[in-house]
């Protein structure tokens, strides 16, 4: 049995400072196995990305604990856990390769080996001969998996993505989506992808957990039985439709309240 | 530019000045108003030999100088402090747009009141005139770092300090040397215009000086000195800040 | 919350003019309270009255010139790609010339009285204001053109229909920045040399060291050059909303 490696205990999140806002997530109870891939749906204000935040230690819940490979996360642990964006979110005076190693630098790492890690990272995403470019001469998907390298390159245990490919082209974001399943392949990390694409999720996820409209509660957990290697021919299988519908159902119900 | 156009733009130039020392030689061109370009440069070349003259371009230098560094720092933090926080911002930001807006030239009367006519005068009116453009850039630059980028790398584990410097620095670093540089065409003709109104020593009261006596060679030489040292501080301030923004993308 | 604040701010700032000279706290020859100098302007009305024909003589003519050339040579500049391309880094390094050396050299060509004034105040306003125009006819979508001749419209149809509406907000920011620079330039140009208008007259004022004197003819340089910017963003609200439709 592997080790469960993400583990969200009792968690609510109440934005506003004394707690007095708006209740984002209500009792979240999810434990992660290690390596797997978790996309986490839900209509829109549910909390998901909220929740990805608490995991990243860039908020801390207002009740309830997340702890990430046997620690307890209460502030940003860069070296277990990277961040992906939906923006790619690039420091733009950095070349490719330099906003690959800015984790690393900021961890003081050597020029050398730095830039070292960075360049296998921008290889391993299939960005070998764009090292020394900057991101304005990058397009849009090319920045994002700039970006997906930036969160390897420390070689986290979890990989937390936030609707990446939201703000691509339909054609970018299922070649990204392949590329991604290559790379979750060799490195086995454990994700947690966040989207709103339902097709998204069941192609790329072995678990979907379905979140509810605000508060975000845990109304699904969908195991995907769709074997691997995934293929475009799937998606327009019986079985991923079967599983699709299902979701379908928890967010339609949910947008009608 | 391309390469054929700037010879053709520099062609235009020396042309110009061509048909100036030709109109002047044919009798065209007055030159007790407007002296031909070769007496011009006579004139600036013994100029550049008299010491007092020197003197006097010493004194504006340093009025000039003097003023910036006063109002660039100055500048600088008030306009972090009103961008930063937002009390002080939502308080004085609008009274700061209209002192922007307000032309600062017809003050000058006011300082020679307070001051009397005297250097720190025109050190007083150049940190005047300078400060406000100054301030509105430290609050845009401000404004110009992307907060996400803030996030991302406090994602990373950035250290206060190390958002500072490799967050804000950067981003601001372009917007910043441009309204310095913008300030410092302001502060160059604030304390011109000081010295042309009333002054004892520098550049611009010599300029004046010369007009009233209708020294015109050495008048238009004053104007050719003047006009070169303004254009090379601002291109030399426009190449730093191109570098500095070199990831910025080209229009 | 913040209204109130700033509220607060205008009228304590305005309350401290009058306040501390009176209490001797500034000395009133550098600022004279708020009612001093409205007084100079109230008591000597006739003479300020009397100083506004030439000086606002001056601004218009200058603004016809200044802002009239300015847009002109924009809208000619801003229309081929070819002339922005080699003018504009010219326009742009002279930007930084301090064009104020140059009132001299005008008082010699053309003495003391309103030519010399018109001529600096032009000057000193065509370039902002053509950089201004040139910037607003460089960001029009060449589609509007292209689509106006795919429905057969002729060149001057064009020009009509098509590229004086789409420029007029660019016209209007080269007005509003190009009228105030020509105020100020005319006011400065008084002051420097002049035997009579506003300028003059805040320069004969600080000679005397009647501060109020100075400072009235300072509200009204100042009433002048707000009311034109009111105006202008009115002008600019108008085709903003005629374009809307």
């Amino acid at each position: 049995m592997t080790k469960t490696l993400v583990s969200i205990h009792g968690v609510s999140h109440r934005f506003g400072a004394d707690g007095a806002g708006v209740l984002a997530l209500d009792g979240i109870d999810l434990e992660v196995p290690d390596g797997q891939f978790v996309a986490i749906v839900g209509p829109s204000g549910c909390g998901k990305s909220t929740l990805l935040s608490l995991v990243a230690g860039l908020r801390r819940p207002s009740s309830g604990t997340v702890f990430c490979d046997g620690e307890r996360i209460t502030a940003p642990m860069p070296r277990k856990v990277g961040m992906i964006f939906q923006e790619a979110n690039l420091l733009p005076w950095l070349t490719a390769v330099d906003n690959v190693a800015f984790p690393l630098k900021l961890r003081r790492v050597s020029k050398l080996e730095r830039r070292a890690a960075a360049r296998d990272m921008l290889a391993l995403t299939g960005l070998a001969g764009f090292e020394e470019k900057l991101p304005h001469q990058l397009s849009g998907g090319m920045k994002q998996r700039v970006s997906i390298a930036r969160g390897l390159v420390q070689d986290p245990a979890v990989l937390l993505m936030d609707e990446p490919f939201a703000s691509l082209d339909e054609q970018t974001r299922m070649l990204l989506g392949d590329e991604l399943l290559r790379i979750w392949s060799e490195t086995r990390k454990t994700v947690l992808f966040v989207t709103h694409s339902l097709n998204e999720a069941v192609y790329l996820a072995d678990r979907v957990i379905v979140l509810s409209a605000r508060p975000g509660r845990i109304v699904d957990d969908v195991a995907v039985d769709l074997p691997r290697p995934r293929t475009f021919a799937m998606t327009s299988s019986e079985r991923f439709g079967v599983l699709k519908e299902r979701i379908w159902q928890h967010i339609r119900q949910a947008e009608r309240r | 530019m391309r390469r054929h156009e700037r010879l053709i733009v520099a062609a235009g130039g020396v042309g110009l000045f061509l048909l100036w020392e030709v109109l002047v030689r044919r009798g065209a061109l007055d030159p007790s108003l407007a002296p031909a370009p070769s007496t011009i440069l006579d004139a600036l070349l013994k100029l550049a030999r008299r010491p007092e003259v020197l003197a006097s371009l010493g004194v504006t230098a340093w009025e000039v100088l003097a003023a910036f560094l006063i109002a660039a720092p100055a500048g600088l933090f008030i306009g972090f402090a009103l961008a930063e926080v937002p009390f002080l911002g939502a308080l004085f930001r609008p009274l700061i747009n209209f002192l922007f807006g307000v032309p600062k030239s017809i003050f000058l009367p006011v300082f020679i009141l307070v001051f009397g006519v005297s250097i720190p005068q025109k050190i007083a009116f150049g940190v005047f005139t300078t400060l406000f453009v100054v301030i509105m850039g430290g609050i845009a630059a401000v404004e110009s770092v992307p907060r996400e980028l803030v996030t991302v790398s406090r994602a990373y584990g950035a250290t206060p300090w190390q958002v500072i410097r490799e967050i804000y620095l950067p981003s601001m670093a372009p917007i910043l040397l441009e309204s310095a540089r913008l300030g410092m065409i302001f502060n160059i003709t604030a304390v011109l215009l000081c010295e042309i109104y009333g002054a004892r020593d520098g550049i611009g009261y010599r300029i004046a000086a010369w007009g009233e006596n209708l020294q015109m060679p050495q008048l238009y030489a004053a104007l050719v000195i003047v006009a070169i040292a303004a254009v090379f501080v601002n291109e030399v301030l426009r190449v730093v800040e191109s570098r500095l923004g070199f990831w910025r993308r080209v229009a | 919350m913040t209204r109130v604040s700033q509220a607060a701010l205008y009228l304590s700032i305005l309350a401290a003019w009058e306040v501390l000279p009176r209490a001797g706290v500034i000395p009133r020859l550098f600022v004279p309270s708020l009612s001093e100098a409205v007084g100079a302007l109230v008591e000597n009305h006739g003479e300020y009255l009397a100083s506004l024909p030439t000086t606002v003589g001056e601004i218009l003519v200058a603004y016809v010139i200044a802002c009239g050339g300015g847009i002109l040579v924009g809208q000619i500049i801003g229309a081929s790609p070819r002339a922005r391309r080699m003018l504009l880094p010219v326009f742009r390094s002279a930007y930084a010339v301090p064009l104020v050396v140059l009132y001299p050299v005008m008082m010699v060509w053309f003495g003391l009285g309103a030519e010399s004034k018109i001529a600096f105040a032009s000057i000193y306003a065509f370039i902002p204001t053509m950089l201004t125009a040139v910037a607003g006819v460089a960001a029009l979508s060449p589609a509007l053109g292209e689509t106006a001749r795919a429905f057969g419209a002729t060149s001057l149809q064009q020009i009509l229909f098509i590229a004086l509406p789409a420029s007029l907000p660019s016209i209007v920011a080269a007005l509003r920045l190009g009228g105030a620079l020509v105020i100020v330039g005319v006011i400065v140009a008084e002051m420097l040399g002049a035997a009579e208008g506003l300028g003059f007259l805040i320069t004969r004022y600080r000679t005397l060291l009647n501060s109020p004197g100075v400072y009235a003819g300072i509200i009204l340089v100042l009433v002048m050059t707000g009311m034109h910017e009111l105006a202008l963003r009115r002008l600019e609200r108008m085709v903003a909303s005629y374009r809307e439709t």
